[in-house]
């Protein structure tokens, strides 16, 4: 459905209006489910208070967390609805699509080699075990099926609550995020960029600089060719891992992330990050932005990101927010800025930036 | 996609995920029942979509096809408007989920 706006529209249409319509159920749906709607958070909370008072002390951490909340009849009834209503949206992104699919991949043969940009697929180029997770229950997850990259932008739609077909969640954080001290900018790295709709926007803040996303998933950087050509943006999309980059020691002024880490097994994170200390150069800004650690959360946050991890296809998104990213980042040759958790991340819980600056060798 | 796919995924570590059918209440027919319920919400709003487009084609044109139906772009206004409506109609569906208390 069309807006005024003068933004491309690079989303496909589902099939039917009538997918549409079901798909825009599932998006209102959700947000009453994960936000005050429905209340849970408020009053499940609440019932931690109360049993804390009961304890004489409050439920501590997950272990504690977990038994409670899943003795209350209310949190079942709520676990089998989040549940629900993801697997009816990729239920019906996946079905919609696949009506269309010879038209799709056709559509994205048409733009492979088209310019401005262009699009490194590497033949050989070998996935990892880890990787091979449905996240988010999206079916296939990210790679195993062509179309996955319009499955994501169209599932991402419906998560972000209608504002990401129109990459709106993407250019507000490129927008306030820092650049490096003295203002140079000549090259960017997009890190797990999916279908590229921060890359774009890097482009368009920086248009000097070079600009180049990379993803280990052949069908999301098709997808992200596709839209920066259809926006007329000059960036690369390139078959790489965020862990080895292979790109030559200090070539980059920045390097961006979102919503990437949570996505990574601990052994995979440190990998990354020591990735992005050496191919930026010293003064060089990475910045991140995911899910908030989980010292921040309530209760009822610290619950729904345990049950995301197991029930919605996020193994790794637990052992993430229990994980020490500023101490990885000092760590690895940076001096780390943090912003306090805010926003949503689609569900229960928020998420934070980490703006880290490389250090001087010396 | 296949759904033994779901079976053959190889995370490392982590939080172990469930099964591609979770139970969350006291049976399956339980949790069928639920699903159902949502489904056929999701098909409900489908249908009054479709009228309310149907009324909009026809205060605007004054006639209908089924193609106009299917490419039907509403204004911006008007889809506010549908968003508001959708809202109004998942929180007259669902309300019963805010009257439960948690603890009783």
């Amino acid at each position: 459905m069309s807006t005024t706006t003068a933004v491309p529209e690079t989303l496909p249409p589902v099939a039917q209006r009538s997918d549409a319509s079901y798909l825009d159920f599932v998006e209102g749906f959700r947000a009453f489910l994960l936000g005050p709607g429905a209340d849970f958070e408020k009053r499940l909370n609440r019932a931690a208070s109360a049993e804390a008072e009961r304890r004489g002390q409050p439920l501590a951490n997950i272990e504690e967390i977990k038994p409670f909340f899943e003795s209350l009849p209310l949190t079942a009834l709520r676990d089998r609805l989040v549940r629900t209503q993801q697997e009816m949206k990729w239920h019906k992104v996946a079905q919609s699509f696949g009506m269309k699919r010879e038209e799709l991949l056709a559509e994205l043969s048409a733009y492979d080699s088209r310019g401005p940009g262009k699009l490194e697929l590497d033949p050989s180029f070998e996935r990892a075990p880890y990787a091979n997770v449905h996240f988010h229950l999206q079916p296939g997850g990210y790679h195993k099926d062509e179309l996955g990259g319009f499955h994501y932008h169209y599932g991402t739609k419906v998560f972000f609550r209608g504002e990401n077909d129109r990459d709106g969640v993407q250019s507000k954080l490129v927008s306030i995020s820092p650049l490096p001290a003295d203002g140079k900018v000549t090259r960017i790295l997009d890190m797990a960029c999916s279908v590229g709709q921060s890359t774009t926007a890097w482009k368009q803040r920086c248009p000097d600089a070079e600009v180049i996303g990379i993803d280990h998933s052949e069908s999301m950087l098709r997808v992200a060719h596709r839209r920066a050509v259809m926006h007329g943006v000059d960036v690369t999309f390139s078959q790489r891992f965020a862990e080895d980059t292979r790109y030559p020691d200090g070539h980059f002024d920045m390097v961006f992330a979102f919503i990437l880490f949570h996505e990574l097994p601990v052994r995979i994170i440190g990998e990354v990050v020591r990735e992005a200390a050496r191919v930026l150069r010293p003064g060089g800004v990475f910045t991140i932005y995911d899910f908030a650690t989980s010292k921040t959360m309530s209760p009822y946050q610290l619950y729904h990101r345990y049950f995301d991890a197991r029930h919605n296809g996020e193994p790794y998104s637990q052992d993430f927010c229990d994980y020490d990213l500023t101490g990885a980042l000092e760590a690895a040759g940076f001096d780390v800025r943090t912003t306090p958790p805010g926003g949503g991340s689609g569900g229960a819980g928020t998420t934070q930036g980490w703006f880290a600056t490389r250090r001087s060798a010396s | 996609m296949k759904p033994e796919e779901y079976q053959r995924q190889t995370p490392e570590g982590g939080t172990p995920i469930v099964s591609d059918h979770p139970v969350y209440l006291r049976d399956p027919v339980l949790d069928a029942t639920v699903r159902m319920v949502v489904e056929l919400a999701a098909q409900v709003w489908v249908d009054r979509e479709r009228l309310l487009t149907i009324e909009s084609l026809l205060d605007e044109l004054g006639v209908v096809t089924r193609e106009a139906i299917e490419h039907y772009h509403p204004s911006a206004a008007r889809q506010t408007a549908m968003k508001a409506e959708r809202d109004r109609f998942v929180n007259d569906v669902f309300k019963e989920l805010r009257r439960i208390d948690p603890i009783a």
